[in-house]
């Protein structure tokens, strides 16, 4: 019987044919072809389009007051804003007895003098022209200082107590550099003291205290008798110095008001402090002053209770918004025509939106420095700050992500995702949906303890300087 | 080996073919786009190693599904099963190739059917083939429209497929004339993918637009064949398929970031008419042993591209035609006082016009093929490989050119079929 061999061959062959073309075609990847664009007809698929001319209506926001009590800082000085016109802020604020007396002798002891110290430490606010002179005084609060529930239940910008108009001490024209120096870690005064600030008192008021010291006196004892005698100190500044623009400075809420003393046979000269006290009860108390500027214009509140800050339009107040939320200005956008993007009959659904807020074009510089951040946050017809926009799966507040280029200034805006705010109103129909808006303002602790600002560019200005919404949404002609 | 264990390694084939065919990536077809896809040329089978020339090919054995007539010649109470898979390289050519990738490779299930001698004269057969498929992607960058410097890109991507199942049947009169009808039902869904996506990759909007194709479709089929003296033989065939619409239901669905559906519409239905199409072939064999074919085949596209509505644009539709020729060399031995076929060897050659006209260029598809088969006397199971190496397209135009080599694989399963110890004679 003959075997044959030839099929087991030719099966061998076709098998390891099969299993060449297995192994090849696992190895090889697709090709890269740019075939295809030019035969593709556009309108068979959805595209993304993007609307930027839609009307941003932009506003000032006035709130006739700002909590300034408390913030941490003592902010101090004047400034002339070409924007903004003149502020002024002055610090109040409360010291205690010292936590420890000394005893001292009429022998070995003798009371050398007294002074405010104020401490302005790396980091802490400030504004304007730094090259301007500051001089520093220091006036006695002449009436209780303490809350007065339900009437006066906290202290604010528009607070002010009444003072001695004879200052306890002045510093004199001093400088202060405010930045810390390539070789240095602190900023520095042109007192040479560092980064305090000693504004010598009078030497009545410390021997006065001195005395009570060494009769460790029940004022000196008790906290509460202490300030019902010396009921607070106000730290402010004198004007504007010839030739200068002015600024302000944010001292730490630390200072201390220091007697200093001798003790015979010790060299170093020793020290009595009078902290700071009541901290919740220090406020700045700030003056504005827009005559000469386009916010002269703006509309204030009349003073009934409860009203909602009144938004004044860009077109009066020199085609800009502005911010500077201490002051209690802060800018209101409303888009009274998004809801036509809905109504284009390629819509169907909105991909993002993004809001770019341009400052005014020269509005800011070195010395007019922008706000670094800006919040950004609902509102409604009564213009009040609402709650804050997140980024689309992002969390967390939204600040602009500005970053300053002074050498391409038109390339320095604020940018946010607002894909959740246009979702809310492009297709809201509710009674008060054409009132919702945006708002912003400098967000905590800024709000209040920073007089940084932005003047906002409305859309009178060309439009890569000006505040632009763009609305990105899916399109779809309808096919039959 | 006993017939069960034959019978389950032959399902293990099977299913193996099947789930390579489900893993395999199919090679990008660049033209695939345009029209109802790529149109399926080949059929698979015993004369895939002569270039597809068959349509007065006739085998007792195996089913040559190129004609529908041919089926009456099947050996009485035969029951067969033929699989094919087939692997494909290709290598792309032309401006619109990136030449660090210009090559791909895939393996796919391409044909199963099954075929009977119901009767002594009438053969019967079902199967499914593929009828066109759609394979590509492609990027296409665009500024943003409101934009004028915001790119974004539009990625687009077709795969789909349309396949026949047919039903064939054959009757034999006088012993030398052979007519067959196949009522085929085409279906299937042709889809492209147009994903947005912004300047990160990141998705923005997808609109996938589906065509769902299906209707009837009938072939009709003759051969009339016959010996010349002692040493040859001869036949004639041709081939009929009439012109049918392809209800074509149009879905569209737009998907946001979040896979959210932000549209979901069935379209106005239409209809895409497949055209009139008709084959003729010859057949010469000398001694049963060398055998010349030659096919032509023609569809009059011209007919319906007026009427018919296809995806894109900047193309037009034209009749296209195909020339082919083959050769085979069957090398046989006498069994029992019976021919039996060990083992064959084949080649051809092909050349033809296909239906896309592109930038000027009717796109072209020409090749030589080579096969080899077995038939194993041990089992029912027969082996067959061809090889194909072809052009289609052009580099011409900023069109692309696929140099493609196939290598085939056909399986096939034979029995006789309910015996009983009776066999028609």
């Amino acid at each position: 019987m003959t075997i044959h061999k030839y099929p087991r061959k030719k099966l061998l062959f076709l098998y390891s044919s099969l299993l060449a073309v297995f192994f090849l075609t696992s190895c090889q990847k697709q090709p890269n072809l740019r075939f295809g664009s030019s035969y593709t007809n556009d309108l068979s698929g959805s595209n993304v389009v993007v609307v930027d001319t839609s009307t941003v209506l932009v506003s000032t926001i006035y709130e006739d007051s700002t909590s300034t009590n408390g913030t941490g800082y003592l902010m101090v000085g004047t400034y002339q804003d070409p924007s903004l016109g003149t502020v002024t802020s002055r610090a109040f604020f409360q010291v205690a007895p010292p936590t420890s007396l000394p005893s001292l002798s009429p022998v070995n002891n003798t009371y050398d003098s007294i002074a405010l110290l104020v401490f302005f430490k790396v980091g802490n606010p400030w504004y304007g022209d730094s090259t301007s002179l500051q001089n520093y005084k220091v006036n006695q609060v002449d009436t209780s200082y303490q809350l007065s529930p339900p009437y006066l239940t906290s202290y604010s910008s528009v607070s002010s107590l009444p003072v001695d108009p004879t200052p306890l001490g002045q510093t004199g024209p001093i400088f202060i550099y405010p930045s810390p120096g390539p070789r240095d870690s602190f900023p520095l005064t042109s007192q040479n003291s560092r980064d305090t600030v000693k504004i010598r008192l009078d030497d009545n008021l410390g021997h006065q205290l001195y005395n009570m010291v060494y009769s460790l006196s029940d004022s000196i004892n008790n906290a509460t008798s202490f300030q019902n005698w010396f009921h607070g100190l106000c730290l402010s500044t004198d004007g504007i110095a010839s030739g200068g623009r002015g600024a302000v400075y944010g001292f730490k809420d630390s200072c201390v008001m220091r007697i200093y003393y001798r003790t015979a046979g010790v060299f170093a000269q020793q020290y009595i402090d009078f902290p700071i006290t009541q901290r919740s009860l220090a406020f700045n108390s700030i003056r504005t002053n827009y005559a000469g500027t386009p916010l002269v214009n703006i509309r204030k509140p009349t003073g009934y209770y409860g009203q909602a800050p009144p938004a004044t339009s860009s077109k009066v107040t020199g085609n800009a918004g502005y911010i500077q939320s201490i002051t209690g200005l802060n800018v209101r956008l409303s888009f009274p025509t998004i809801k036509a993007i809905a109504l284009r009959p390629d819509y169907i659904g909105l991909l993002r939106a993004t809001l770019t807020v341009r400052p005014v074009p020269d509005s800011w510089s070195t010395t007019w420095r922008l706000a670094p951040q800006l919040g950004i946050y609902t509102t409604d017809q009564n213009n009040l700050i609402g709650t804050p926009i997140p980024a689309t799966g992002v969390s967390g507040a939204q600040t602009g992500a500005m970053v300053v280029d002074y050498f391409n200034p038109q390339t320095v805006a604020y940018t946010y995702d607002v894909t959740a705010f246009v979702k809310a109103i492009i297709t809201n129909n509710a009674t008060n949906a054409d009132s919702l808006g945006l708002i912003l303002s400098a967000p905590a602790p800024a709000n209040v303890a920073d007089f940084r600002r932005v003047v906002v560019a409305d859309q009178s200005y060309q439009v890569n300087q000006r505040t632009i919404l763009s609305v990105y949404y899916i399109s779809l002609f309808p096919h039959n | 080996m006993q017939p069960s264990l034959i019978k389950r390694s032959f399902l293990l084939y099977l299913l193996t073919a099947m789930s390579l065919g489900a893993m395999a990536q199919g090679n990008f077809s660049p033209y695939s786009q345009m029209g109802i896809g790529d149109l399926e040329d080949g059929f698979y089978n015993r004369t895939t190693g002569l270039a597809n020339t068959g349509i007065a090919y006739r085998s007792n054995r195996f089913l040559i599904n190129n004609n529908p007539a041919s089926f009456s010649d099947l050996a009485n109470q035969y029951f067969t099963m033929e699989t094919s898979l087939r692997g494909s390289f290709i290598s792309y050519a032309g401006s619109p190739v990136d030449i660090g990738a210009t090559q791909s490779a895939d393996i796919t299930f391409r044909r199963l059917a099954m075929g009977i001698k119901v009767s002594k004269h009438w053969g019967s057969s079902i199967g499914l083939v593929p009828f066109s498929t759609q394979n590509y992607e492609f990027n296409v960058p665009y500024a943003i429209q409101g934009s004028g410097t915001e790119i974004a890109n539009h990625f687009y991507s077709g795969h789909g497929s349309v396949n026949k199942a047919y039903w064939a049947n054959s009757y034999e009169f006088f012993h030398h004339v052979s007519i067959g009808a196949e009522a085929g039902y085409i279906f299937g869904q042709l889809n492209q993918k147009d994903i947005i996506q912004a300047g990160n990759g990141a998705t923005q909007v997808s609109t996938t637009n589906d065509i769902n194709l299906q209707n009837l479709y009938m072939t009709y089929g003759m051969q009339i064949y016959g010996n010349a003296g002692k040493h040859w033989s001869w036949g004639i065939g041709g081939t009929f398929s009439n012109k049918a619409d392809l209800l074509a239901s149009y879905n569209k669905l737009v998907l946001g970031a979040d896979s959210s559906t932000l549209q979901n519409n069935e379209l106005q239905q239409r209809y895409l008419s497949l055209p009139n199409s008709f084959g003729v072939g010859l057949q010469l064999t000398h001694n049963q042993h060398f055998t010349w074919l030659a096919d032509y085949r023609y569809q009059n596209w011209n007919q319906v591209q007026a009427k018919n509505v296809y995806p894109g644009q900047d193309y037009s539709i034209a009749s296209s035609e195909r020339g082919s020729f083959g050769f085979e060399i069957s090398k046989k031995k006498t069994l029992y006082n019976t021919k039996v076929e060990l083992s064959y060897f084949q080649s051809g050659v092909y050349y033809g016009n296909s239906y896309l006209q592109i930038n000027g260029e009717q796109i072209k598809d020409m090749g030589i093929t080579a096969g080899f088969g077995i038939n194993s006397l041990k089992t029912p199971l027969a082996y067959a490989i061809t090889f194909n190496y072809g052009i289609k397209g052009t580099t011409k135009n900023n069109l692309v050119r696929e140099n493609y080599f196939n290598v085939n694989f056909l399986i096939n399963y034979g029995s006789i079929w309910f015996t009983k110890g009776k066999k028609f004679e």
